[in-house]
């Protein structure tokens, strides 16, 4: 294959000379082609204002039929345009019907648009390569736009899907700023817990979502998934994001659309009169949930009994809390002490937006910050700049546009989540500060969290995502276009840890604070050539594009760990650290390259084809296994438009049945996981660096394939009022790549391989539009979406006696424990009973770990209304989720020893023909109730329903009316976040399930848009 | 003329269009070789490691630098001397947060325990380490006979090292020796009667291949002394009292490189006399975890200190007590740490190292052995050396059983918190269960062995059954 080689790092550069030349031609064809357009009539200044009946209509395109002079309506709905007396001008505004008025000499042109239900089939929907009606797609796509992103004040672009769409399942793994979302398109495909993200393109550009953050430094605060890579994306920034699911939507994607495509587009400039928009508001937030835990009478009565069940008559030397050396009458609740702070938000953001019907701009600038609600003077911030320029030249063939998004995050926060410590310490501790204001150690007798605060965390982020489109026409149906984009990511991460963390009894002093570094950079190109073809063939239309990926992603880590500082005040300057370990330097290269096509035939706008495939080759894997194939193939049938339908269904205006099947892969598996490789362990010896063996190596492992099958029923009643979707997938992951477990005497717990396993996902997606009142004042709409999903493992040979013997069940899905089946307590002896399996009289692993317990969300969804009337806007979203937990019994400390529990604790055995919910109490020494309390942590019993309702979202709003603002326009507004939750839940909160993060914060925010 | 200039911007856009194409073929004909990336610059391919003499260093020694900082022998907090020293009679636990130790110190190990598992995970890491080592040696072109000889020598050491205190802590273990993964995953566990022997050939082979000198003259690299200082150690476990006499031998005869020290506070400080061998630490002026693990500067213990049993084991008059033991006074009552390694900060230049094998154990191996075959004068004779240099008089025992009893005792304020040496002293004498159960609430007599990791057991059905008692 190799016709020409070019030399690999000059490569990308040459290809990108090429192409420059291309375009720079390209204006000089530009400049040649003839003015055609003149009119020989006499020009005239049309002026007038749009309105929806109440309020001004802004960002209405007005356009002059048949030729290309276009405007926009201004905040207040006004609008010039130059036409000839003869024309007819196009007022068209998406959700409105297009009105078409015959100039015929007047000079002032007022008019009303009326709301036009059916156009949001119209919508062009993104798929990444092509966009295409909302009512011709063929795959499974769905959107959220700015208008709903814009009433949530949220700071991660995952929060603001929360809810929304069908198969989508987002969760929050911590209420810490700057931390962790988890999200699933349409189920786990992969066993490999990391393998099911999916990929994210902002305008083009794939953004490299893999985390760079160096857990060492930031589990202990932001929860085990580190610093979130998503971070770099402002949400407010954003005008659209689609998110593909099916295999006619996710096919052209490849080898990286396995688990789904999240299309990010950004705000985009819009001609007519420059405008100005500042938005602000600022708000509070809380924890959503506490336990309700133990006071102190509760916690002795617990401690004293456990001591005395265990048979201790005197109290050890070590247990302060209820020896005498602690005070017995005092009371903390150390939730509301560590985590029940109130976090302050503020956002505020100003855009400038204008242009003319050939070349239009966009600058908005955003920042924000948020701060904790742990003690301290903690906080997060963002600043971001995102910039938009679009040009078409006026022979309407070459068009360039260019977008970047600049965003600099900066975390500041304290070394370790204080949740875990508010929920066991005991609530008799001692004061946090001694009078002289000093942390009170209390002669030692406890670590105080406070310490904790000494230790600082601080993440800054900067990224830059830039890309450019260049298109040129070459005759009608055909057009070249070439995408360009680079990203540049960087993140400093350091933790300072002062020997003032440790307990002035040890007698330390600088000489043990250490402070460690994390920076990462990563950086990427892309370019994408493109032609696509467009041809009239019979009664139908053929499109056709034909397109290659050349990108490539270089990632550069160092983390150094200094030591030895002559003093606490010098820990952040690495020179005066007397050592300094590199704790890795790590870079790393991923090229990606792939050709791609797709073809469409669409007759009579009622049958259509959907041809899409990509070949795919990733440097992620060995020589022999660098390439593969993945296409799709979709088709729609708008039966709606046919006769006979329409006759006998007169309440149908719009019906479509589509069905897509086809391959996609999965190849996030890290770079060079192939290879035998030694790394440098960061540690010396004798002055040598030392290097350990990287991994197990297998030089043979290749894609994970997904194959996906869906069905859909779309239907529209009531001239599109009633719109239902229902949709029916099932995909299927096989040649599972995972790190398969192994027996550490190997020397590693596992080794990079394909797995002969399949996985399948089911589900029915179901969303539902209405329209439950309309007219001129008042105008109310619903929005619901509901999945149920299935996940099973269909297929693994020789799961008994592979490693995964003991995770995973044939038949069952990925998420199942496999734990002891609880069955009560033993009234005589007051301990915990399980069932024994294999009756042979002992409760142990793997043998009696036969209760298959499911944790994944098997139905999920939301609700949202929205109400406008006259002036005001009202918004709700409810969330809910239907789901087994893990309750405070898994991670809970032994009823008994120093730590506080829930009240619920207090119902436990204490004699015998006791019946309670607990165990007897034991300080630690009883080995029959340890262990039991060990098995039923890893039993069923702490399980529980999960399930919740969450008031996720509310926004009010309420525009002043124009008589007030005569220059702009103002809007007020009230929004909220997490603001109720509904369940049974015996946790802190059920949607993050932990009692070692803190939990997602309720946020209440007021704001201000003035537009002028 | 505009039917000219429109026919020009069609070849134009039709030259376009064809070049367009050209550009694309190129692309794809260059794809091959362009999703070929090298290896990056941090690391390097297995077969390179071991093409050079510097690299094949710097992965053995690589495993000095984990037992120092995290593995096994190490002072933190997951280290045999905390970890046994917890589980035996040696340290008292006094922490209220949750230490790795809590569990030991409460004798209620579960097969789940982290810290069991990761003691498991590491010295099994190190071992493929080792193994990796030494196949990459023997098949290296770059290096000399010399060198291999001692790389290997020193991997084999470690091998041995390694599984002696995983069959002590856990029993019955596998004895890795390749780094095949398809062979290890399935590997079955033997007995101690299998295993010594196989330890001692590597120790053999190990002694015979390295050298007698120490590589870069400070003694923090196994030389044919301490291979031999070992060897005499797992004769003594493994009951074989005459070689472990004759083992001794060697190493107390080289009395031109070992002494004892007279002074006490000299014995831990980097230049001893009698170390062996110890593990040098990462900078310049820093010193040992065992020192900043166990001083404390004022009571009550923010984490651990010296049981009461154990201070109160030495004898009125023994020296050790004044100089290896510090105390701290609330006014009213009194806490001890070990303090051997007297510094807990940086100092200047580094004064202490970790100290894994001294003279004194091999005086108290030979004493023990000699013992073990009626050579009562040739025991007392070694036993005294230590206890007049601790400034106690003779023994008074006289009889086996006495004397046998009287190394234990010396044993025990000899080597106390040295990476378990107590408790494997216990465990070989017997005596666990008479001694423990009478100070620990949470003993068991089946709490001898340490349970094996639940996650190995649920992946390698060969390694089952469980230890008895979990």
């Amino acid at each position: 294959m190799k016709i020409i080689s070019l030399n690999k790092g000059v490569g990308a550069l040459w290809y990108t000379l090429i192409f420059g030349l291309y375009f720079c031609c390209t204006p000089a064809l530009a400049n040649k082609v003839l003015r055609q357009n003149q009119s020989l009539l006499q020009q005239i200044q049309i002026r007038g204002s749009i309105t929806d009946g109440n309020n001004p209509l802004p960002g209405v395109t007005i356009s002059v039929k048949g030729k290309l002079t276009t405007a926009i309506s201004d905040y207040n709905g006004q609008y010039t345009i130059a036409a000839s007396p003869d024309d007819t001008l196009v007022f068209s505004f998406m959700g409105f019907k297009t009105v078409l008025i015959h100039i015929d000499g007047q000079k002032t042109i007022n008019i009303q648009l009326k709301e036009d239900a059916t156009t949001l089939k119209e919508v062009l929907v993104n798929t990444g390569y092509y966009s295409v009606k909302e009512s011709e797609r063929t795959g499974s796509i769905a959107k959220i736009t700015a208008a709903a992103i814009e009433k949530q004040p949220v700071t991660n672009v995952l929060a603001v899907m929360q809810g929304r769409m069908a198969g989508v399942n987002i969760t929050q793994t911590t209420g810490v700023p700057g931390g962790g979302f988890d999200i699933q398109i349409r189920g786990k495909n992969s066993l490999r817990t990391d393998g099911n993200n999916p990929l994210y393109i902002i305008d083009g550009m794939p953004y490299a979502s893999e985390n760079v953050g160096n857990t060492l430094l930031s589990s202990t605060i932001l929860s085990a998934a580190g610093i979130n890579p998503l971070n770099g994306i402002n949400p407010s920034d954003i005008e659209n994001i689609e998110i593909l699911k099916d295999a006619d939507a996710t096919a052209i994607y490849g080898s990286r659309g396995a688990n789904g495509v999240v299309l990010i587009t950004t705000k985009k400039g819009k001609s007519g009169k420059t405008t100005f928009t500042l938005n602000a508001y600022s708000g509070t937030g809380k924890v959503t949930r506490t336990l309700n835990l133990m006071n102190t009478p509760q916690y002795l009565e617990m401690r004293r009994e456990a001591f005395a069940n265990d048979g201790f008559t005197q109290y050890p030397d070590w247990a302060y809390d209820i020896n005498g050396t602690w005070d017995q009458n005092r009371y903390t609740n150390w939730q509301k002490e560590l985590i029940g702070g109130t976090a302050l938000t503020q956002n505020i953001e100003t855009a400038v937006s204008g242009g003319t019907s050939n070349t239009q701009f966009l600058i908005r600038g955003t920042r924000f910050k948020e701060t904790t609600v742990f003690p301290g003077n903690f906080a997060y911030g963002k600043t971001a700049l995102h910039f938009n320029i679009n040009h078409i030249a006026d022979n309407n063939k070459f068009s360039i546009s260019l977008s970047g998004n600049y965003v600099a995050d900066k975390n500041n926060l304290l070394g370790t989540d204080l949740t875990r410590e508010a929920s066991v310490l005991s609530p008799n501790a001692p004061e946090l500060y001694d009078p002289n204001g000093n942390l009170n150690w209390e002669n030692s007798t406890w670590d105080n969290p406070l310490r904790l605060l000494e230790e600082k965390y601080l993440a800054k982020t900067n990224n830059l995502t830039a890309s450019s489109a260049i298109g040129y026409k070459i005759m009608p149906g055909l057009e070249v276009k070439t995408t360009l984009g680079y990203t540049d990511n960087r993140l400093e991460e350091s933790k300072k840890s002062p020997s003032t963390v440790y307990n002035p009894a040890w007698g330390l002093n600088s000489s043990a604070s250490y402070f460690l570094l994390n920076q990462a950079k990563k950086q990427s190109w892309s370019i994408e050539p493109q032609l696509t073809y467009q041809q009239e063939v019979g009664l139908g239309t053929f499109k056709i594009l034909a397109g290659a990926t050349f990108q490539e992603q270089t990632r550069e880590q160092q983390a150094l760990y200094a030591s030895g500082f002559s003093s606490n005040s010098l820990l952040t300057n690495i020179a005066s650290a007397a050592h300094i370990a590199i704790l890795n330097n790590d870079n790393s290269t991923y090229r990606y390259n792939a050709v791609f096509g797709r073809v469409n035939y669409n007759l009579q706008q009622k049958y259509i084809l959907n041809l899409t495939g990509r070949r795919d080759g990733s440097s992620r894997f060995g020589a022999d296994k660098h390439f593969a194939n993945f296409g799709a193939v979709g088709a729609a049938w708008l039966f709606g438009k046919e006769d006979f339908i329409s006759k006998a269904i007169p309440c149908l205006s719009f019906g479509k049945l589509r069905a897509s099947y086809g391959t996609t892969g999965n190849d996030q598996i890290g770079d060079y996981q192939f290879l035998n490789t030694y790394s440098s362990s960061g540690i010396s010896y004798q002055g040598i660096t030392g290097l350990q063996p990287t991994r197990l190596y297998n030089p043979d492992f290749s894609w994970e394939t997904n194959k996906k099958l869906e069905v859909a029923l779309e239907t529209g009643f009531l001239k599109d009022r009633v719109l239902l979707s229902t949709a029916y997938y099932s995909n299927c992951s096989s040649n599972q790549l995972v790190g398969i477990p192994l027996p550490s005497t190997t020397g590693f717990t596992s080794i990079q391989a394909n797995l002969n396993a399949t996985v399948e996902n089911t589900g029915w997606e179901l969303e539902l539009r209405t329209v439950n009142f309309q007219n001129r004042q008042f105008k109310w709409s619903t929005m619901a979406n509901a999945t149920i999903a299935r996940n099973k493992l269909i297929a693994f040979p020789g799961i008994a006696a592979s490693t995964y013997a003991n995770q995973y069940e044939i038949g069952q899905p990925l998420d199942i424990r496999k734990v002891y089946h609880f069955t009560g307590i033993n009234p005589q002896t007051g301990i915990y009973q399980f069932e024994d399996y294999n009756h042979d009289g002992a409760i142990t692993a793997p043998e009696d770990r036969q209760n298959i317990v499911h944790t994944n969300p098997n139905f999920f969804g939301g609700l949202q209304n929205s109400l406008t009337y006259k002036n005001w806007q009202l918004d709700f979203l409810f969330q809910f989720v239907t789901q087994l937990g893990i309750n405070f019994n898994y991670t809970g400390v032994l009823p008994g020893v120093g730590n506080n529990q829930p009240v619920a604790v207090l119902d436990r055995w204490q004699q015998p023909g006791d019946t309670s919910a607990f165990q007897q109490y034991t300080a630690g020494f009883n080995n029959d109730a340890v262990n039991a309390f060990y098995n039923y942590s890893s039993s069923d019993a702490v399980f529980t329903d999960a399930s919740f309702i969450r008031l996720k979202n509310l926004s009010i709003s309420y525009t002043l009316p124009d008589s007030w603002s005569k220059i702009g326009r103002c809007r007020l507004y009230l929004q909220g976040q997490n603001l109720l939750t509904i369940t049974r839940f015996k946790g802190p909160d059920p949607e993050n399930q932990s009692q070692g993060s803190l939990p997602p914060l309720r946020v209440l925010t007021m704001g201000i848009q003035l537009n002028f | 003329m505009k039917f000219i200039r429109n026919n020009f911007i069609n070849i134009v856009e039709i030259l376009w269009l064809i070049s367009f194409f050209i550009t694309l073929t190129i692309f794809f004909s260059s794809c091959e070789s362009f999703v070929d990336v090298d290896v990056p610059d941090s690391q390097l391919t297995g077969e390179s490691v071991f093409q050079d003499k510097a690299t094949a260093e710097a992965a053995l020694v690589n495993i000095y630098g984990r037992f120092r900082n995290n593995v096994l022998v190490t002072g933190d907090l997951n280290g045999l001397s905390i970890l046994l020293g917890s589980y035996g009679d040696e340290l008292a636990y006094y922490s209220n947060g949750s230490l790795p130790e809590e569990a030991f110190f409460k004798n209620n190990l579960l097969p789940s325990n982290t810290t069991v598992t990761g003691t498991w995970n590491d010295s099994y890491n190190l071992v493929f380490a080792a193994n990796a080592v030494l196949e990459g040696v023997d098949r290296s072109t770059g290096i000399s006979q010399n060198d291999k000889n001692q790389l290997k020598g020193e991997a084999l050491f470690v091998r041995s090292y390694i599984h002696f205190y995983l069959l002590n802590l856990f029993g019955e273990i596998p004895y890795i020796t390749s780094t095949a993964y398809q062979v290890n995953a399935k590997a079955k566990k033997w007995s101690q009667e299998i295993l010594y022997p196989l330890l001692i050939t590597d120790l053999k082979t190990a002694e015979t291949l390295l050298p007698a000198n120490y590589i870069g003259g400070e003694r923090v690299r196994p030389n044919r002394t301490v291979a031999e200082a070992f060897l005499a150690r797992v004769q003594l476990y493994a009951s074989n009292w005459e070689a472990a006499e004759t083992t001794s031998n060697l190493i107390i005869n080289n009395t031109a490189t070992y002494a004892l020290e007279d002074d006490l506070d000299k014995v831990f400080l980097k230049n001893s006399a009698s170390t062996l061998w110890q593990l040098k630490p990462q900078g310049d002026g820093q010193n040992t975890l065992e020192g900043q693990n166990f001083i404390f500067a004022s009571g009550p213990p923010p984490n651990r200190a010296l049981t009461v049993d154990l201070s109160n084991a030495f004898e009125t008059g023994d020296q050790r007590k004044n100089h290896w033991i510090g105390t701290v006074s609330d006014g009213t009552q009194n806490w001890y740490y070990p303090n051997k390694y007297k510094q807990n900060n940086n100092t200047g230049s580094s004064a202490e190292y970790s100290i894994l094998f001294r003279l004194e154990e091999v005086y108290l191996i030979r004493a023990e052995a000699r013992a073990q075959q009626g050579n009562s004068t040739g025991a007392k004779e070694d036993l005294n050396k230590i206890r007049n240099r601790a400034g106690l008089a003779n023994t008074t025992a006289n009889t086996k059983q006495e004397i046998l009893e009287a190394i234990l005792q010396e044993r025990r304020v000899e080597l106390f918190t040295e990476q378990g040496q107590r408790w494997f002293d216990l465990k070989r004498s017997g005596q666990s269960n008479y001694v423990l159960s009478a100070i620990k609430p949470g003993w068991n007599p089946t709490d001898l062995l340490w349970p094996l990791p639940e996650t190995e057991l649920l992946l390698n059905s060969n390694l089952l059954p469980q230890n008895p008692g979990y």
